[in-house]
């Protein structure tokens, strides 16, 4: 009796202490019973709602786990990606119908931020808790993990992945072939969203005409920071904004350069920006428009969406932005908020000597791409079902499914035509965490965004210089991170003035010799001859 | 207590130095207040910055509170934390009380131990693959075991035990008392203040749990609710990830940061006494 005495005073110091700790401590009412990762986790209460096993129900309320369409049949499938507002399973009809369609019992988690994804999947390569599958975070983690053997070789797949490659073309596995072998799969191929958007009603205000070569787009940010075109009486605008050296991107392209390091053919012969005369003339116009003061002083600063709030706020004239960053209902109505007269429109890229280009696009980008683990090849039956999945996902109805959601429900079909309802907007924002293989983006945003069409059409249709930076694999001896740091660095040096532009030539000299740039111009251009570019 | 004009001087100096920092302190609550309690609109008209809501709207609680993972994060959180602070704090005195006396056996090895993991640690890969092992991995044991000693809170318990009187453990002793029932009757109930300190310490810990739960959990139920409000911060300090996506406003973000922090904010105050006592007892004496 004693011992019980004493045990009750323990916990009763305990509890005491540590319920005033918690303060709050409404809810806890349940508990997750701990299991070994690979077998369905036994739902012990309420919270933990890993999907039960019917055999191991024990009469819990299982809220969460009869939705999940787990049958005994089931195969788990562990996948890992970014992304972000994913439900929870029990609200998840899209991992429900896809359990149901293919017999498997999906687990997706996504990481909102692309670090998180890299530790989380690093250290599941390196414990060997490999993921069933899993995005590729770009080309130099592919290389990387082929190299130390982890993932599945696809080639002699292929025939099991028909609908895959009939979905995304033959042409987008280049973009994940390594040594002649597929390593993943790629997303189908996008389409470029970003162009520059112009404020109309200031352009009105001020009697100006949209500027349609480099000289007029000079003169109307300038009187964009200048002659007050909010009519606040205040010189608080500014002329042009946008996030790093993308601001200029169609500058650039107007001098016929890509962005800062990329490759592209020009004249039939294979050329990295850098190495483009006309680079230090794209350069020299840079400068002299940030020399009117018009250009935000921050842009090198701007992360993030930074750059679209100035546009939303009403302080920037000119930004260099995507359309669904601008022109998505949810924004336009931000937009309205704050000057009801406000009115972006996109602007053709001006032109300059080098021609008129809206700024790079990436034959060889991706939205993602995802590969197997190498382990999985002696697991045929689950093998079996990431293919299946993958297939799914490609063919009509699977496609539709994680396009729109729910026949039905989120859509209906009219012939060939999809039709959203109300709910799609409402609930199916999220499908796309699910479509491993991409989708056909034109088609899929024309119905998706029908208020948007004309923009998606626009930015769609103009030129683009087509660069091929999406194909290389960095060679040994290549620090990407630290070269591109000293471009970016140099890059700013030279437009903001601290720099003679005559220098440029030095410049060169010095990455080539502290930064093994050359081993890099060697490889690149070796690996993209291999694929009969520049020939 | 007599006044010289130097003395007012200097207390007026300082004054003012401690509401500025004060000052400096509440700014960025507030700020973060006002706009989750703002309409959007307002917000946005005033260029993002508001000190002083002129219109209050709850709609982004409601939306979080409907919407969003949180309310189930949130339970996650709440399971967590009281859990594991019972535990923490269980395990935590249960390893401190005999290192405080002086009569273990090898007790210099075992707190060469302790300090030692201070300094080092097994890196992530082998704690993952012990975790692994352990099958921990998507339940919410991996937020509480592998943390469940912080050896820090250790040795700060192991010298408040230092500290109590011999004569107190003498006299138990004489009564008939052995080591465990000493703790129990005699320790115990001498060091809530320590006690209370090192609890705070391990719920906060709790509270902010996000590392483990991003390495070793993935199932969405068990994310806590730092996990859930980091994905509702960080979209937009991305670029466009998919078009689908909807960017929370503003007023939503700093409405996630205050559910998240509020109880904390709350709890605090009823416990700094004891947080200043607990720390400078095991400070000075130790």
């Amino acid at each position: 009796m004693r011992r019980m005495k004493i045990v009750s005073v323990m916990l009763a110091v305990f509890m005491l202490s540590c319920s005033v700790l918690a303060g709050c401590s409404s809810g806890n009412s349940s508990n997750g019973e701990a299991s070994d990762a690979n077998k369905p986790a036994n739902a012990a209460a309420g919270n933990a709602n890993q999907p039960a096993d019917a055999a191991a129900d024990n009469g819990a309320p299982a809220k969460d786990a009869e939705g999940s369409g787990a049958s005994a049949g089931a195969v788990k499938l562990d996948i890992i990606e970014t992304g972000n507002n994913l439900p929870t399973p029990d609200k998840d009809f899209i991992k429900q119908a896809i359990d149901k369609a293919i017999q498997t019992d999906l687990n997706l988690t996504v990481y909102a931020s692309g670090d998180d994804y890299k530790n989380q999947l690093n250290v599941r390569m390196a414990s060997g808790n490999f993921p069933d599958l899993f995005q590729v975070p770009d080309r130099a983690a592919l290389k990387q993990f082929v190299d130390q053997g982890l993932l599945l070789d696809l080639t002699p797949y292929m025939d099991k992945l028909q609908d895959v490659k009939g979905f995304i073309g033959d042409e987008s596995l280049k973009k994940t072939t390594m040594g002649g072998d597929v390593y993943a799969i790629p997303k189908a191929p996008n389409i470029p969203y970003n162009t520059y958007w112009i404020r109309k009603d200031w352009l009105d205000k001020l009697g100006l005409q949209p500027p349609s070569t480099i000289d007029e787009f000079l003169n109307v940010t300038k009187a964009f920071a200048e002659q007050d075109p909010d009519g606040n009486g205040k010189k608080d605008t500014i002329g042009l904004t946008g996030s790093k050296f993308s601001t200029f991107a169609p500058i650039f392209g107007a001098f016929g350069v890509g962005d800062p390091n990329t490759f592209y053919v020009k004249e039939g012969k294979l050329v990295n920006s850098l190495y483009d005369p006309a680079m230090k003339d794209a350069l020299a116009f840079i400068k002299k428009l940030i020399d009117t003061g018009a250009v935000d002083p921050e842009i090198m600063a701007n992360t993030g969406l930074q750059h679209q709030e100035k546009a939303i706020k009403g302080q920037a004239g000119i930004v260099w932005i995507d359309w669904p960053n601008l022109s998505k209902d949810q924004f336009t109505e931000q937009i309205k908020k704050v000057n009801p007269n406000a009115d972006w429109i996109q602007l053709a890229p001006p032109k300059g000597p080098g021609g008129q280009y809206d700024g790079p696009f990436d034959a060889g980008g991706t939205s993602g791409m995802y590969a197997i683990p190498k382990a999985l090849e002696n697991d045929k039956e689950k093998l079996q079902k990431v293919f299946d999945l993958l297939n799914y996902v490609s063919g009509t109805d699977g496609s539709q499914l994680v396009q729109f959601g729910i026949k039905g429900t989120h859509f209906n079909l009219e012939g060939d035509k999809v039709v959203p309802t109300d709910l799609m907007g409402k609930e199916a924002g999220f499908t796309w965490l699910y479509q491993f293989t991409g989708r056909p983006e034109m088609a899929y945003l024309q119905t998706k965004f029908a208020p948007q069409s004309k923009y998606i059409e626009f930015a769609n249709s103009q030129p683009r210089i087509q660069i091929l930076n999406g194909f290389l694999s960095n060679p040994d001896g290549y620090n990407p991170a630290d070269a591109t740091r000293f471009i970016e660095e140099e890059f700013v040096k030279f437009i903001y003035g601290k720099n003679p532009i005559a220098g440029y030539d030095a410049f060169l000299k010095t990455l080539e010799a502290s930064m093994n740039f050359k081993t890099y111009m060697d490889a690149s251009t070796k690996q993209l001859e291999d694929l009969g570019y520049g020939k | 207590m007599v006044k010289g004009t130097n003395d007012r001087v200097v207390n007026t100096v300082v004054f003012v130095i401690l509401f500025g920092c004060g000052l400096a302190a509440v700014f960025p609550l507030l700020y973060v207040l006002s706009v989750s309690l703002t309409p959007f609109s307002e917000v946005l008209k005033n260029g993002g910055f508001i000190l002083i809501p002129k219109s209050i709207t709850f709609d982004a609680y409601r939306k979080l509170l409907t919407e969003s993972n949180i309310p189930s994060a949130f339970k996650v959180t709440v399971l967590v934390t009281v859990i594991g602070t019972i535990l923490n704090l269980v395990v935590t005195a249960l390893m401190a009380y005999p290192l405080s006396r002086k009569q273990l056996p090898g007790r210099k090895f075992f707190l060469m131990m302790v300090v030692f993991t201070l300094l080092f640690s097994g890196g992530i890969i082998p704690t993952y693959l012990v975790v692994k092992a352990l099958g921990l991995l998507d339940t919410i044991w991996a937020m509480i075991l592998p943390n469940l000693v912080w050896s820090f809170n250790v040795l700060i318990m192991k010298s408040f035990y230092e500290s109590l009187p011999e004569e107190l453990f003498e006299s138990a002793r004489i009564d008939g008392a052995k080591e465990f029932r000493i703790l129990l009757q005699i320790v115990a109930p001498l060091s809530i203040p320590v006690t209370m300190t090192i609890g705070l310490f391990y719920t906060v810990g709790h509270w902010n749990e996000f590392f483990q739960a991003i390495m070793y959990v993935t199932d969405r139920t068990l994310f806590p609710l730092q996990v859930v409000v980091r994905e509702i911060l960080i979209q937009t300090q991305q670029p466009l990830e998919n078009v689908d996506n909807m960017t929370p406003g503003e007023t939503l973000q700093m409405a996630s940061v205050i559910m998240a922090s509020l109880p904390i904010i709350v709890v605090y105050p009823f416990l700094q006494k004891h947080f200043t006592k607990g720390m400078l007892l095991g400070s000075v004496k130790g």
